[in-house]
């Protein structure tokens, strides 16, 4: 239910509410009482109405090197309601539902107006602790330390301040269970299908790691119309699950015998995929994707995030010689104004089912159990819903 | 038309001239051969020019491992005329012009009919040193010994035996000279530039390597209209050829001290260019070719041939920003297709092929061709048979 109020009691104001603290790295979060500073000119505070938990949100809780920062303020999909804006935003305003998104687009700048980026230079996407644009901190907690932010949204917040280049407006109507997952994963899947490779109909696709992003992948590759959708994974249980996902044939990469799991793919598929994604975060999974890709066209999208520092090493000869591409995307490669609009009418339309994701729901305070469950590979996503 | 061999070497092994390559690194002898007239699917082709390619340096060099056979025949870019055909051979006739090329392309496999790639799938993935169909020779030294071929092609000799999968026909308008350019090296940097980047009107562009393939990379993205072509080269003798294939920068890595010459062209081209090509063989270089490019949409093609097998180090963390690698071999292109349409364009004067042939010899000759492409003063030497 939106929130109707057009003129908040609290706009201008600190508000101060319960947040998800990451104090230390690979420790519970503790829910805390915090002070959420009102917005600046160019943001937006944002009351959150639920929120779900991304493995790249668990890479950078577990991480003791920077970019992990703490005391930290994780999470970064979700939506929420507009509880009060800052000066020169006219594009949203109080009552309006949104959906923060990690990747900005001010919409001017060079790659903003490209239709071949969605990386906005203006206010670039980086892993960083503050707000984009001016690099400083909306959360204190009660002693009047800093909060670090997390990729421009931190959601593990009943309130929350982002910038306008990262809220985009959608329709109340929208179940915010549902809703969230557009602020990461199934733009991320479905954009990294059927826009960075651009899936043809008829097409072959393999995708390594069958968590929320690769199921996602295969939603958007089925949308384009691939023939096979095959999806890898350690963890057969997940098999089953992804047959509802369009995932129609499964590889289990530790079942390969003394065959690599390229081998296995370029047997199963008669030369090599024509799109590999990898959507786990392993660099050598990388290399593995990129080889079990077809030599003439094959595509190998990289969507899982590695430590930072990981490479991977590709053979020169292989790279010239196959003639195979390999390149990778952010969110899907989806511009968040301009194309999660489109992406959303799909979902109103009922041509992208998303409620297959949602497997378990908690309140607030059980936040960590989400960690729990996604760290034991026993949920695909955990909405985690505020309290009102 | 008829398929007659009126020739009167018909079916007879040809004695003739080539330059043969007894152990790695050393000069070529001239020597008699034999060459065996083509069995089935094969065609043999009376050399009429050949040209050196870095490539054929490379694998001259190579001393040790599975590709270090000898005696053998290099050349793979040349032009040449039908001699005889073996049994099926139906798309070319004796005096035929031709142009052999080391890149298949058989146009009935499931590759060759794709729209996407350049592929072909008919003799499988090996590197061969052999006639690619029954894996045996058609050139014996005068002492019967088996000498090895090369890519298919075998060109630095009066006549060779190519199969009909390594042949295009060619318009005898386009003087001979230039015909043998599109045997390889330009067709590959002009297909890299039109097929595999598929560069827009406007882009910018950096090319790693000024040689014959980087110039006409050059030549093939002026051609589109690309805003910006950065050269990067070590010799600064190629800037001034490179300007008439239109680069419009140079950078010498020598002389960028403080900055890396990725660093330096993302200055240029105001965040990084659009498109990188590697056309050198370094993994080092292909790393820079891929740091060069703009995040969101930079596009890198590799095109040089690694002689270490040093891998390729790159970092997920720029792919993931939207940064591409790929690569080719022969630019993309379908051979049998696409050379007539490059010769086409040349007879119409919509590409320049003659300042790419620097210097002509003659095969008694083709020594210096060696010594002026490894000292980097040459582009193209033509290398006359008769």
């Amino acid at each position: 239910m939106a929130d109707t109020k057009t003129c908040s009691e609290t706009a201008g104001k600190p508000i101060r509410c319960k947040a998800a603290i990451s104090r230390e790295a690979g420790e519970p979060l503790v829910i805390e009482e915090i002070m959420v500073a009102p917005p600046s000119p160019y943001e937006v505070r944002i009351r959150i109405i639920c929120t779900s938990l991304c493995y790249s949100d668990i890479t950078f809780w577990k991480l003791k090197a920077p970019p992990a920062c703490f005391p930290r303020i994780l999470g970064h999909e979700a939506v929420g309601v507009v509880e009060s804006v800052g000066e020169n935003v006219n594009e949203v305003a109080a009552g309006d539902v949104v959906i923060p998104t990690f990747m900005s687009e001010c919409g001017e700048c060079v790659d903003c107006r490209s239709k071949h980026s969605n990386l906005c230079s203006k206010l670039p996407f980086k892993i960083n602790p503050w707000m984009p644009r001016y690099e400083t901190s909306r959360f204190t907690d009660l002693k009047g330390e800093t909060l670090y932010h997390f990729l421009f949204v931190s959601s593990f917040s009943e309130y929350t301040v982002v910038d306008v280049c990262n809220v985009v407006k959608i329709d109340p109507s929208i179940p915010p269970k549902e809703a969230c997952l557009f602020g990461c994963c199934v733009a991320t899947g479905v954009g990294a299908a059927c826009k960075t490779a651009n899936v043809e109909a008829g097409s072959t696709v393999v995708i390594f790691g069958l968590g929320s992003i690769g199921l996602a992948v295969a939603k958007g590759a089925k949308l384009c119309g691939a023939n096979r959708i095959i999806g890898v994974d350690v963890n057969p249980d997940k098999f089953e699950v992804a047959k509802k996902f369009g995932v129609t044939e499964f590889i289990n990469s530790k079942e390969c015998g003394d065959k690599s799991l390229s081998q296995v793919v370029l047997e199963m598929t008669g030369g090599g995929a024509d799109y590999c994604f990898e959507c786990v975060g392993i660099s050598s999974l990388v290399e593995e994707a990129f080889a079990s890709c077809r030599k003439g066209w094959g595509k190998t999208v990289v969507l899982g995030v590695d430590k930072p520092g990981a490479q991977l090493n590709l053979s020169s000869f292989d790279v010239l010689h196959s003639k195979k591409i390999l390149t990778g995307c952010l969110y899907g490669g989806v511009k968040a104004k301009s194309d999660l609009p489109l992406l959303l009418k799909r979902y109103m339309d009922k041509e992208l089912v998303v409620e297959e994701f949602v497997t378990h729901e908690v309140k607030f305070e059980d936040i960590n159990k989400a960690f729990e469950l996604l760290l034991g590979g026993k949920c695909i996503r955990c909405v985690i819903w505020m309290d009102k | 038309m008829e398929n007659q061999s009126g020739s009167k070497t018909a079916g007879k092994a040809i004695r003739c001239r080539a330059a043969v390559c007894r152990n790695p690194g050393e000069a070529l002898i001239i020597e008699e051969i034999e060459v065996e007239p083509p069995k089935a699917w094969e065609i043999r082709i009376k050399i009429l020019c050949t040209s050196l390619c870095h490539s054929d340096i490379t694998f001259w060099k190579i001393s040790t491992g599975p590709f270090a056979v000898f005696p053998r025949i290099f050349g793979h870019e040349a032009v040449g005329v039908v001699e005889s055909v073996g049994a099926h051979v139906e798309e070319v006739e004796e005096g035929d012009r031709v142009v052999p090329v080391f890149h298949p392309n058989c146009r009935e496999c499931g590759d060759c009919k794709s729209q996407k790639g350049n592929e072909c799938s008919i003799f499988g993935y090996k590197v061969e040193t052999k006639m690619p169909r029954d894996a045996t020779s058609r050139f014996k030294g005068m002492n019967g010994e088996d000498m090895h071929h090369f890519f298919y092609v075998s060109s630095f000799t009066q006549y060779t035996v190519v199969d009909v999968a390594n042949v295009v026909k060619i318009s005898n308008q386009i003087p001979v000279d230039k015909a043998c350019l599109l045997s390889c090296g330009i067709s590959t940097g002009i297909g890299a530039a039109w097929k595999v980047a598929d560069i827009e009107q406007g882009s910018t562009v950096a090319i790693f390597g000024l040689g014959a393939v980087g110039l006409a990379v050059a030549e093939g993205a002026r051609l589109r209209g690309a805003s910006k072509i950065i050269g990067v080269d070590l010799n600064e003798e190629k800037f001034e050829i490179g300007r008439k294939f239109g680069v419009t920068d140079f950078i010498n890595p020598t002389a960028c001290v403080e900055k890396k010459v990725s660093e330096v062209i993302m200055g240029i081209t105001d965040g990084g260019a659009d498109y990188s090509f590697e056309c050198i063989g370094l993994a080092s270089l292909m790393e820079d070719a891929f740091h060069c490019t703009r995040q969101g949409w930079g596009k890198t093609v590799i095109l040089g041939v690694e002689k270490h097998a040093t891998p390729l180090p790159l970092n997920t963390y720029f792919l993931l920003r939207g940064r591409s690698v790929s690569g080719c071999f022969f630019g993309g292109l379908k051979p049998k297709s696409d050379i007539p349409m490059l010769a086409h364009k040349y007879l119409n004067k919509e590409l320049n092929l003659d300042g790419f042939i620097t210097h002509q010899l003659s095969l008694q000759d083709i020594n210096k061709a060696f010594h002026l492409m490894l000292q980097g003063k040459c582009i193209r030497c033509i290398i006359w048979m008769d």
